[in-house]
């Protein structure tokens, strides 16, 4: 479903990835993870062609996307579905307006987008809020409805840029587990994350960045050793400050 | 294919509903810049209607004296006949003249009570125009000949006008035209910067770059249209009470012939208003408008 081969990226002088390799199998779900700046939102935007390699080779579904015209992009992308960090929507446009606007501008039809929206979201759980504004919806909410929209046209790949920033642990894992559920019926998913507990939970693929290079590739595990050694978790203890921490 | 269409129209639609004040800006420099560029227009088609309408370069008027008998006249014309590079000469009597002359100012005052004060003519052609001063020369120096008028100075005269008019008036045109494409395109990316979130969204899920840019080019195309259609509005309304104005001061304006017809200015500006925009607006979503 997509592969890498000694892909480099590299913004001025700072590599964002150096000679990366890596093979996503179609159905597999995979943890992108790493501290910020590692790399993982770079490895995504190289996989949608919004960047392209320095150096290397880049494949998705069969396709050698560093070597599509500006104009190709888009037939590329509507092969997968793309949730960025930000999630955004658009706040004037209703939930169903949000995920129609999506299927519109690829060209579907009045009857197939009403019926392609209502099945999306009944599949995120939101058809309830079908008719709310983004300011009406709590993040996890606004999420789901970022994911039905990625997910609207139905494609074979799912790319999630930190899907889970700024939820509560709880509504953290409800996503994840939507996600999972979207894997099972045949989606391949990549998820870039730095949230420790969502993959020690999911027991999934782990890719480990660091600086622009991976540093362990597990298929099923939690959040990997390797970065726990380089980073050590910092516990947070209520009442205290960084400024007088020794 | 129909689907995209309504979607395209509808984001059109939407821009231009939700950016008043950027629409303002936009149409009302298209209208200043199309208005300055009809003016100019307009002027330059009556000059070349009036170069048009001047007797061509090789026929003159040559103007009898008042006391020449009819007799005199008529043997000078025969005489004029047989020199060498003349193709035809045609006498206009006096009387035949006058008559005219009064039916011209009929509306303005009454001649008919004056005695009449025109001489006979001939309206002398030659074959080229380059024979008309030496035969222009022979004739002036003729006793019966009072006055030879070729009009090569009057048309000399409207055509350097006519090139200065078209000189002055394409280089304040053509320096209004960039500012207001500069100020269109300026306008379009507002709205594109406006609109980025839709943009983004558009580009993520797989939208075509033509489905994403095809609303900011036909924003600027009616943007440009809207400022057409004033422009020649008022470029029309301009010219009306102008030249009322000037054929009350001066009525023998009457006689020149009539300056570009309504439904050129009309059909023109507007056209003209949609392509700049459109064109501005090409140029802004090509720069702007990006799906990486």
């Amino acid at each position: 479903m997509v592969e890498l081969l000694g892909v480099s990226v590299v913004y001025g002088e700072a590599y964002a990835l150096r000679r990366v390799s890596l093979k996503v199998e179609p159905g597999e779900f995979v943890f992108l993870v790493g501290t910020t700046g590692a790399g993982k939102s770079t490895l995504l935007k190289l996989l949608y062609g919004a960047i392209r390699p320095t150096e290397g080779r880049v494949f998705v579904d069969g396709q050698e996307v560093n070597r599509l015209r500006e104009r190709d992009i888009p037939f590329l992308r509507r092969r997968m579905g793309v949730i960025p960090q930000d999630y955004p929507l658009l706040p004037r446009k209703t939930v169903w307006e949000n995920i129609a606007y999506g299927l519109r501008a690829i060209g579907y039809s009045q009857s197939a987008v009403r019926r392609r929206v209502a099945q999306v979201l009944a599949q995120v759980g939101m058809s309830a809020q079908a008719h709310a504004y983004p300011h009406q919806l709590s993040g996890g909410e606004a999420q789901r409805v970022a994911i039905a929209r990625a997910l609207a046209n139905n494609p074979p790949l799912l790319l999630a840029d930190e899907p889970t920033a700024n939820l509560d642990p709880d509504t953290s894992w409800e996503i994840v587990q939507l996600l999972q559920q979207i894997n099972l019926r045949g989606t391949t998913v990549i998820v870039a994350t730095h949230n420790r507990s969502i993959v020690d939970r999911a027991n999934k693929r782990v890719v480990a960045l660091d600086r622009g290079q991976i540093i362990s590739d597990v298929p099923r595990g939690g959040y990997p050793a390797e970065l726990d050694k380089l980073y050590p978790p910092v516990a947070i203890v209520p009442g205290t400050s960084f400024l007088n921490r020794s | 294919m129909l689907d995209r269409l309504f979607f395209i129209l509808s984001e059109t639609l939407t821009s231009l509903r939700r950016h008043g004040m950027l629409q303002v800006a936009a149409v009302s420099t298209a209208c200043v810049a199309l208005i300055l560029l009809g003016s100019v227009g307009m002027m330059l088609y009556k000059l070349d209607a009036i170069a048009q309408s001047l007797p061509r370069q090789f026929e003159m008027e040559v103007f009898l004296k008042p006391e020449v008998p009819r007799e005199r006249t008529l043997a000078l014309q025969k005489q004029v006949e047989a020199m060498p590079a003349v193709a035809s000469v045609q006498l206009v009597p006096r009387e035949q003249a006058w008559e005219e002359e009064k039916k011209r100012y009929a509306s303005e005052v009454n001649l008919s009570d004056l005695p009449n004060p025109l001489p006979d003519k001939l309206i002398v052609r030659t074959d080229q125009p380059e024979q008309l001063p030496q035969v222009a020369a022979r004739l002036q120096n003729h006793p019966d000949v009072d006055e030879v008028l070729d009009q090569r100075g009057t048309l000399e005269r409207v055509l350097a006008v006519a090139r200065l008019v078209r000189w002055l008036g394409l280089s304040l045109v053509s320096m209004l035209l960039l500012s207001a494409l500069v100020l269109i395109y300026n306008a379009v990316r507002l709205t594109i910067f406006a609109r980025q979130l839709e943009v983004r969204i558009m580009a993520l899920v797989g939208a075509t770059l033509r489905t994403i840019r095809m609303p900011f080019i036909l924003e600027g195309m009616v943007q440009g249209g809207l400022g057409g259609v004033l422009a020649a509005g008022l470029v029309l309304m301009g010219a009306g009470l102008l030249s009322d104005y000037m054929l009350r001061l001066w009525p023998f304006l009457n006689d020149l012939p009539p300056g570009a017809p309504a439904t050129l200015v009309l059909g023109g500006l507007p056209t003209l208003g949609m392509l700049l925009g459109g064109l501005c607006a090409w140029w802004a979503a090509r720069r702007f408008v990006r799906i990486g």
